[in-house]
């Protein structure tokens, strides 16, 4: 059983858009965090794992890389929120199922010494 | 009925995460949910956890919960602060002059919302105190420091930090208790969450063996990832158990004695009031005298954290909590 802090498939779900599948992704722990502490560690759709080398986060007005994500210091990803995962490397019909792994990790800033590892699977269909 | 002049009790919207996360309530609700049961009118908040804006909140956002905390009659005590140090994994924390002013926002924000004092932590390193005291001086707010598993009264870092509240003898710095570092066990419903997800009874008997051990929560923790891995135990099950290097250790609870005097707030940290009253992990019954018997007039907030593991109804446990303080307070035996 997966307890609410340790979610990573937001309510969302997934959502075909021009720009590839986008994921709803919620922050694992119980309080806001810098984007900066939290990697997305991979995404699997039905087995096969995504390229995620042009990715983009979004977040309210915000749009990273990865790259750029390790970087965003202090912009704070609000708890109840949730971000949005773009994967240009992937599609998928609307109205279609598909199994989907995804993996976020998270380093609290005030914790020294600590990484959590958050991996949820969840069968969503695309929006 | 809490004494008039005695500790008082109250709740931190921490020990509702789950229903916070999974977005039952909002905070005009939550809020006045909370007042609604009787759990109030003291609370605590957690402002990265309730506050969208924060560590810096707006003028407009202040007057927003300044109405709410006036229609609901809740009294806001505590604002718990964080010290964000490390900003990026594995690279060295934030300059000294970035982290004071990072409490400094979250200080202005605290005062600007109306909270009487401020939760700080160990993370803050103690010899930017000099510079940080002086600033919630001029804002009229206090600052107690979260004395957390695994620190107890005799830890190093404490002792540090009474060194230096001897040397500053400002008003505004204290002590803020949390009781889960003078825990009896590992909460037997964290060890049974860990069970249901499927962890060996060999990885839980491994980490009843370490955690009485001295040493610091990621050192213990690593070290049973180690020899758990080895052993061929689910990564997942190593991270369920480790939780407890991190919220819980087994220090002395009459250890608390040494720090009444300074304490500005209680986080009456707790994971199961069974329904005889009792809690399963934290010896209330030797603790709470110690601060009423000690002078303790400021609030006890009921910090159920239970959450970070099982879905158990928050607003049951923290009232069990509260009623369970009550008759300690009031010095009454258990019911057989």
């Amino acid at each position: 059983m997966v307890v609410p802090a340790e979610r990573v498939i937001g309510e969302e779900g997934l959502r075909a858009t021009p720009a590839g599948l986008r994921l709803a992704m919620r922050l694992p722990w119980y309080r806001s965090l810098p984007f900066s502490t939290v990697a997305v560690a991979s995404v699997v759709i039905d087995g096969e794992p995504v390229d995620l080398t042009d990715v983009r986060v979004e977040f309210d007005d915000h749009s990273w890389s990865l790259a750029e994500l390790a970087e965003a210091t202090n912009v704070f990803w609000f708890i109840r929120d949730s971000a949005f995962l773009v994967m240009p490397q992937a599609c998928a019909e609307p109205g279609s199922e598909h199994s989907v792994t995804l993996t976020l990790n998270v380093a609290p800033p005030y914790i020294p010494g600590m990484i959590r590892t958050n991996p949820e699977t969840a069968t969503l269909t695309v929006a | 009925m809490t004494v008039a002049n005695g500790p008082q009790l109250g709740v931190t919207l921490y020990s509702f995460t789950n229903e916070w996360l999974t977005r039952q309530f909002d905070l005009d609700t939550l809020m006045h949910e909370v007042a609604r049961r009787g759990l109030g009118p003291n609370i605590e908040i957690i402002g990265f956890q309730s506050f969208k804006e924060f560590p810096d909140v707006s003028d407009r956002f202040a007057g927003t919960f300044k109405d709410l905390v006036a229609a609901t009659g809740l009294n806001p005590v505590s604002l718990a602060i964080n010290s964000d140090r490390f900003l990026r994994p594995g690279q060295q924390p934030i300059d000294d002059a970035t982290l004071v002013e990072y409490h400094k926002r979250q200080l202005r924000s605290a005062k600007k919302l109306g909270f009487s004092l401020v939760r700080y932590q160990f993370a803050l390193p103690v010899h930017l105190l000099p510079e940080i005291a002086p600033y919630a001086e001029d804002l009229g707010i206090r600052m107690g420091v979260e004395v957390h598993a695994p620190m107890w009264a005799g830890h190093p870092a404490v002792l540090a930090y009474r060194e230096m509240y001897d040397k500053l003898q400002s008003p505004v710095l204290g002590w803020i208790p949390d009781f889960g570092g003078t825990a009896t066990a590992i909460p037997p419903s964290l060890l049974d969450a860990a069970r249901a997800a499927g962890a060996k009874e060999s990885l839980i008997e491994l980490v009843k063996e370490i955690w009485p051990e001295p040493g610091m929560s990621h050192e213990k923790a690593g070290k049973l990832r180690e020899i758990a891995l080895k052993a061929g135990h689910d990564p997942r099950h190593i991270q369920a158990v480790n939780l407890a290097f991190f919220i819980l250790s087994n220090n002395d609870p009459k250890s608390w004695a040494e720090l009444v005097d300074r304490t500005i707030h209680i986080h009456g940290k707790f994971y199961g009031v069974n329904e005889a009253g009792v809690e399963e992990a934290i010896p209330y019954d030797t603790i709470l005298p110690l601060f009423r018997d000690g002078g303790f007039t400021g609030t006890i907030v009921s910090e159920w954290e239970g959450h970070a593991y099982c879905e158990a109804d928050a607003f049951e446990q923290v009232r069990r909590h509260q009623a369970m303080c009550r008759r300690i307070l009031a010095d009454e035996p258990v019911a057989a």
